[in-house]
Order: structure tokens, then sequence, then C-alpha cells
């Protein structure tokens, strides 16, 4: 079988029903990845959120998976649409990580732990299972979402692979 | 951004004159070790911005400079590992392969020649313009071109989907990227500022 990568771009919001397929989001600084899988579906829907609040923004949202308040709903719509059960989704998270460590918390480019809470809080409103978290910390991530299996990885330069 | 082409013009134009001050300074640091070459001035989707440098998943030296004051930004330059390594043997005017790791010394060393970088082209700036704009102290990372990036233009990615960014690269002997990236309302001002010089 050979292996079908879709890769999941800044804002974008990806989806998988096919075994062979793994979505990826490559080098995750600040933002969020995002995995939503139904295990008995097997289908897996991939979010690589920019930021957290979509009133952030100036102009007019086109992209729901950019901000998290629109990626979180859209995501778990996607999900449905493809033949997941809402009660089945679980969700985990990687990312929102402050790459440079100049600016101490809660400055202006302390996004990620802004990112970070924003998806957390919308996975609670809308009622879906956090079953694995590895935020935080000051280094990248790659998140690598395996369909047929749901397995997640997440690798990094320098600290080894983690599966959640 | 809607710029016009006498605008875009001006821009190129004082965005190169930083440029080559930032070259000489370095060059005489170097004794021409070290040059820029011509900037390229490029309009970029944000989400392709992460994928610039060899892409999001390419292991980076990433020195990074903030710019405050009337001009808001963001400035990097980023090398391979290799080439982070061959950079501080030629400040330090040593061989070729003296330096094998990042240690303390390299990173104060890249940490310097971000502050030259950025303080010759942000007083070639504002002596022109008369804006004021301050660089903040140098920070360098080691790790996915993408992460790092991203990180950056999130901030910018509140204006709107497109960023300006001016693209250098060193002499062939050190490939790397010089990326120079203001937020829109601070393009705006230096607009202003170089009409009311023209």
């Amino acid at each position: 079988m050979s292996v079908e990568t879709i890769a999941v771009g800044l804002g974008e919001l990806k989806c998988g029903t096919r075994p062979e397929q793994v979505l990826v989001c490559y080098g995750l600084g600040s933002c969020i990845g995002l995995a939503l899988y139904d295990a008995v579906a097997r289908v897996g829907v991939m979010v690589h959120v920019v930021l957290p609040e979509s009133s952030l923004s100036r102009g007019q949202v086109v992209q729901p998976g950019k901000f998290g308040d629109t990626a979180i709903p859209a995501a778990i719509a996607e999900a449905v649409k493809l033949g997941a059960v809402r009660s089945r989704l679980v969700a985990r998270i990687a990312g929102g990580a402050r790459m440079l460590n100049i600016v101490g918390a809660g400055s202006k480019l302390d996004i990620g732990s802004r990112n970070c809470d924003a998806v957390k809080s919308q996975l609670q409103e809308h009622g879906i299972r956090l079953t694995g978290d590895d935020t935080g910390g000051t280094y990248g991530r790659t998140l690598q979402l395996f369909v047929g299996t749901g397995r997640l990885l997440v690798s990094t330069v320098g600290r080894g692979e983690r599966e959640l | 951004m809607d710029l016009t082409h006498a605008e875009l013009e001006a821009l190129y134009s004082i965005v190169q004159k930083g440029l080559n001050d930032s070259s000489r300074a370095l060059s005489s640091m170097t004794t021409g070790g070290i040059q820029l070459q011509d900037p390229r001035l490029q309009f970029l989707s944000l989400a392709v911005v992460p994928n610039i440098a060899g892409g999001p998943e390419k292991v980076v030296v990433a020195v990074y400079l903030g710019i405050e004051g009337d001009l808001n930004g963001h400035l990097m330059l980023l090398f391979t590992q290799e080439s982070g390594l061959r950079v501080v043997d030629m400040l330090m005017e040593m061989p070729p392969g003296s330096t094998r790791q990042l240690d303390e010394l390299a990173v104060s060393g890249l940490a310097e020649l971000g502050n030259i970088c950025c303080s010759s082209f942000l007083n070639a700036l504002s002596d022109r313009t008369g804006l004021t704009i301050v660089p903040t102290t140098p920070v360098v990372v080691v790790d996915m071109a993408g992460a790092i990036l991203e990180s950056v233009v999130t901030e910018l990615y509140l204006n709107g989907d497109e960023v300006l960014v001016v693209e250098t690269g060193f002499n062939g002997e050190i490939p790397g990227h010089y990326l120079l990236m203001p937020d829109q309302d601070s393009m705006a001002r230096l607009v202003a500022a170089l009409e009311e010089i023209e």
C-alpha cells in the first residue's frame, strides 16, 4: 500500500477517509495542529490553526481553518459529512510553541499559548474529548495523522518523536 | 496592500540603499568575506511564507530581530546549519571548518551578525525618511524553518493575507536568506515618508 501524504498548510483544513492517507502539519510553531478522528468510521480531519479568534481579523473570514473559533465547528462538520459520528470524535492537538524566546510570555509574539487556550475551550464548548495534548515549549513540531489506524505522531528537531 | 508602480519603485530603491549599507558594514568587518546580493521584493501569501527557506521541515539556524518604533516588522537571517557555522568562521576570521557546533561563542557571533545587518539597514532607512526605528535584541534559534517563520507571520496575518517579503542572499560562499517583513501599517507609513522626500 503506497502512502498518500496530504500536507495541511497554514489555515487549511484537510480530510482523510482512506487508510493509505496521512494528514500532515509540517513545522508547527505557534500554530496548533488539530487532529479529529473517528476510530470506527476511520475518518480523520486535520486543521492548521493560525490565530485564536476570528474577531482579530480585519477582513472577512474566508478560511475557517485559520482561527480557533471557526476551525473547530468546521472540522466537526467536515468529519460528520464524511461519515464520522460526532459522539465518537476525539481530538488531539500539538504546537502552540513560543519559538522566539526573547519575548516574555504575553508579548505580541506569544500567540502560541493563546491559540492553545482558544482551541481547548472551543473543543470543550463543542463537547469534543481531548485525548492527546503536546503543546507549549519553545520548539517546532511536525504532526502526522495516519488515517487507517488513527496513529498520531509528533516529531521534533533534537527532541525525538512521540505518539499522542 | 495596493501600491502604485512609483511607490513600489521608491520602496525598492530605499530597501536597496539600506541593504547596500548592510553589505558594506558586513564586508568591512569580514574583509570582503560577506556581501549581500540584490534584493527581491515580493508580496507573498502568508500561507506560503513558511516554505521559503527550503521547506517547512528544513532545519535552519535563524537570527531574529524585531523592528519597532515608527515602523514595525521582522528581520530574519536564515542559514542551513552548515552555512551557519561557516558564517561564524568568517566573522571570527578563522579558517573554514573551525566552528563545529553552535556553542555560546558561535551564537553570540550570529547575534552580532544580526545586529550589524539590522542596524545598518535601519539607519539607512531612518536617515532618509526621518522615521525612528529600533531593533530588538537578536535571538538565535535552531529549528524547523516552518515553525520559526509561521510564528513570525501569524502577527502579520491579522492585517491581511499577504505580506511584503524582501529577500536577499549572502554571496555564493554562504547561502542564506535575509528576510524583511514589515506590517501593513508600517508599509503605509514608509511609503508616505518616501513620498514626502520625493
